[in-house]
């Protein structure tokens, strides 16, 4: 695939996660994950055309089981038995965190971090966007309220993390690469039954709500 | 193939626990189980120390000086945890607080722990190593959540995003120092060695961000101040066998894997950016905790602001260097056991008055007298009085540390100070106060006092007597870090 095509997918990506700002819906948020993982597997398969690894296939098959398929299966099951059509709120509004994205992305394109982008020149647009999305994601984890959200937000960031990889050449082996995608896997099975465990608990799950850890 | 033996061990342990209906059982090949490792362990590190070279297996495994110290740490805290488990739960399940499922969930997740413990700190690869540092993770926010109550739930949620995040910024740095490899070499496979043999060839601006972020990443699982939010909240809400093990074995491994990295930084381009780095975070992870505990109403809160405030110790010993580094090591070693030693007298105590309040313990000395001692023993250790080891290894520290940064160090012995100020406050309100009448004095099972007394005499002689082999491991770790 040429360079433009994993632009445009990586761009796509960036778009899931500005979506993922603003959406309100748990259910549209999944979806955005949804994409953003199929847009990974992509990539990746653009990585199994360049080196002609076939188990690189298998890393694809992983990601599509485990991310695409079992995640948010497990995400939707959880917002239909706890009828969470509704995500809670953001702590900063829609502009202010807009203006915040804006500001993530351009410093995430500054000279300062010039070295992290420039590992290898001719993807310094790809580097400079994966590392947005790193920035991003942190900013979803930080900025929602609802423990769904934040489960997204971190899976999120491992999804621009590995964006970061590809584009920097430090894609790791087959083997390691499924070991990531088990430990991710078994990450989203116990954030699942933990935010379910704080629905239960607290009736809601906004996690302002918590506040039973007093000193 | 000793670690081999262990990790299958403690994998086998953890699915028998899951077939096996008899209580007694599971306790037996976990107690069993654990005393094996033990044994094991202590081959391992006899092995490394003989020969002076790392312990290879497999590719898969290598265990260098301090790994080898930090194994036998884990498989010492296991066993004592291994024999507090067992009257502890059972005075739980007769209060009628937990049942056998619980248990046997306890003995599942503790073994898949230790296992994934072993694992990270043996690996030769720092992305296998960093896979089983996030499976530790995993493995224990199912034990914080242990009593299934709201607060213990919030903790093990802050606990799991606080630490997943924070690990994968440390995955995100480590990727960084991946860049001095060509891609043709190691057939992706990338171990600690071929790392060390590229540094040449990583960029000094590079190495600089990604140690930043293997700090703040792997930091957060150690405790570093800002990063420390999770530890009060898990440290409390987990049972009290489980603190000794956060505290006193999975601290050092997150500590480990900054140090391998900060071999390689510091290779590529010197040592005085993580030397600064160290400091700055160790510092302030002391200020925080001593201005904290002086003020901390929960007794096992106490315990974890005093990790924080350890891990700040350790981090100056090695930012200082020198013989600071020495004693950064030995302080690991002792910082481990006296926690074990407080975390389990701690749980007798929660045992006893049902409350982990500082206010709400009364008169201790009287109601568990053996327990009370091996508390305050805990803390005149761990505060640094003369004339256990940590006195020692303080000392040695800040003298490290005099010489270039007199200013840090008079700060840092200024919140010390604090620190034994406001924990002997509290010692003073929950064991020589007037003891509640509505408490039956009487310690609850002999059983509940022998791993502390164990550690406590562990502690005693190994601050007056290092033994040659481990001599011989702490030296060659002050050769490579």
């Amino acid at each position: 695939m040429s360079i433009l095509f994993l632009q445009f997918l990586l761009e796509m990506m960036f778009l899931t996660l500005v979506f993922l700002h603003i959406l309100k819906k748990n259910s549209e948020v999944v979806f955005a994950y949804i994409i953003q993982s199929i847009l990974i597997s992509l990539v990746l398969f653009d990585s199994f055309i360049e080196t002609g690894n076939i188990l690189m296939l298998w890393v694809i098959l992983c990601v599509l089981i485990v991310k695409v398929i079992l995640g948010p299966l497990f995400f939707y099951r959880l917002i239909k038995r706890d009828a969470l059509a509704f995500s809670v709120s953001t702590y900063l509004n829609s502009p202010l965190t807009l203006i915040f994205i804006s500001s993530i992305t351009f410093m995430a394109f500054s000279k300062n971090l010039l070295p992290v982008t420039n590992i290898i020149p001719l993807h310094h647009i790809l580097l400079s966007l994966s590392l947005s999305m790193i920035f991003l994601s942190l900013f979803l984890i930080i900025n929602r309220k609802g423990a769904l959200s934040q489960i997204i937000g971190v899976l999120s960031l491992e999804n621009s993390i590995i964006m970061f990889i590809i584009f920097a050449g430090l894609e790791q082996s087959p083997g390691l690469q499924i070991g990531i995608i088990f430990d991710i896997f078994v990450w989203i099975i116990i954030s699942t039954v933990f935010a379910s465990m704080i629905y239960n608990k607290f009736g809601s799950l906004d996690v302002t709500e918590m506040n039973k850890l007093k000193d | 193939m000793e670690i081999f033996f262990i990790v299958t061990l403690l994998i086998v342990i953890s699915l028998l626990s899951i077939l096996i209906k008899k209580r007694t059982f599971v306790e037996i090949i976990s107690l069993s189980g654990s005393l094996i490792v033990l044994y094991l362990s202590f081959l391992i590190a006899l092995k490394v120390s003989n020969t002076g070279s790392d312990y290879v297996l497999f590719n898969f495994f290598s265990i260098n000086s301090l790994s080898a110290i930090i194994i036998m740490i884990v498989s010492l805290i296991c066993f004592g945890v291994n024999i507090y488990s067992i009257p502890y739960f059972r005075k739980e399940t007769d209060k009628n607080i937990i049942g056998f499922s619980r248990v046997r969930q306890y003995y599942i997740f503790l073994n898949l722990f230790l296992a994934s413990m072993f694992l990270a700190v043996s690996a030769s690869n720092p992305i296998v190593s960093w896979i089983f540092i996030e499976a530790t993770t995993l493995s224990t926010a199912f034990l914080i959540s242990f009593y299934n109550k709201s607060s213990s739930i919030e903790a093990a949620w802050k606990y799991l995003i606080i630490n997943s995040v924070g690990l994968l910024l440390g995955f995100f740095g480590m990727l960084l120092y991946f860049t001095s490899i060509s891609p043709d070499s190691g057939n992706g496979l990338i171990s600690w060695n071929l790392l060390l043999s590229n540094v040449s060839h990583l960029d000094p601006i590079i190495a600089k961000i990604a140690f930043i972020f293997v700090l703040i990443g792997f930091g957060t699982k150690v405790g570093f101040v800002p990063m420390h939010t999770w530890k009060p909240d898990a440290y409390s809400k987990a049972p009290a066998p489980l603190g000794a093990l956060l505290s006193g074995a999975l601290l050092p491994i997150a500590f480990f894997i900054i140090l391998k990295f900060k071999v390689i930084t510091d290779m590529a381009i010197g040592p005085l950016f993580t030397k600064n780095l160290l400091i700055f975070f160790g510092l302030i992870s002391i200020a925080t905790a001593s201005l904290i505990m002086f003020n901390s109403k929960n007794y096992k809160r106490l315990l974890a602001y005093s990790s924080i405030e350890n891990a700040g110790v350790i981090a100056l010993g090695f930012g200082f260097g020198g013989i600071g580094i020495f004693a950064a090591i030995l302080h690991m070693i002792y910082h481990s056991f006296v926690k074990s030693i407080m975390f389990f007298s701690s749980g007798n105590l929660l045992l006893k008055y049902n409350s982990d309040k500082i206010n709400k313990i009364k008169g201790a000395l009287k109601v568990l007298p053996i327990t009370s001692v091996l508390f305050i023993i805990g803390f005149l250790i761990v505060t640094g009085i003369p004339p256990f080891g940590i006195f020692l290894t303080k000392v040695n520290i800040l003298s490290a540390g005099i010489k270039i940064y007199p200013i840090i160090t008079f700060i840092s012995l200024f919140f010390m100070s604090i620190v034994f100020i406001g924990f002997l406050k509290h010692i003073s309100n929950m064991f020589f106060s007037e003891n509640d009448e509505n408490i039956v004095p009487g310690e609850d099972n002999i059983w509940l006092l022998i791993p502390p007394s164990i550690f406590v005499i562990l502690l005693i002689i190994l601050s007056f007597y290092i033994p040659p082999f481990l001599n011989n491991l702490i030296y060659n770790s002050t050769l490579i870090y």
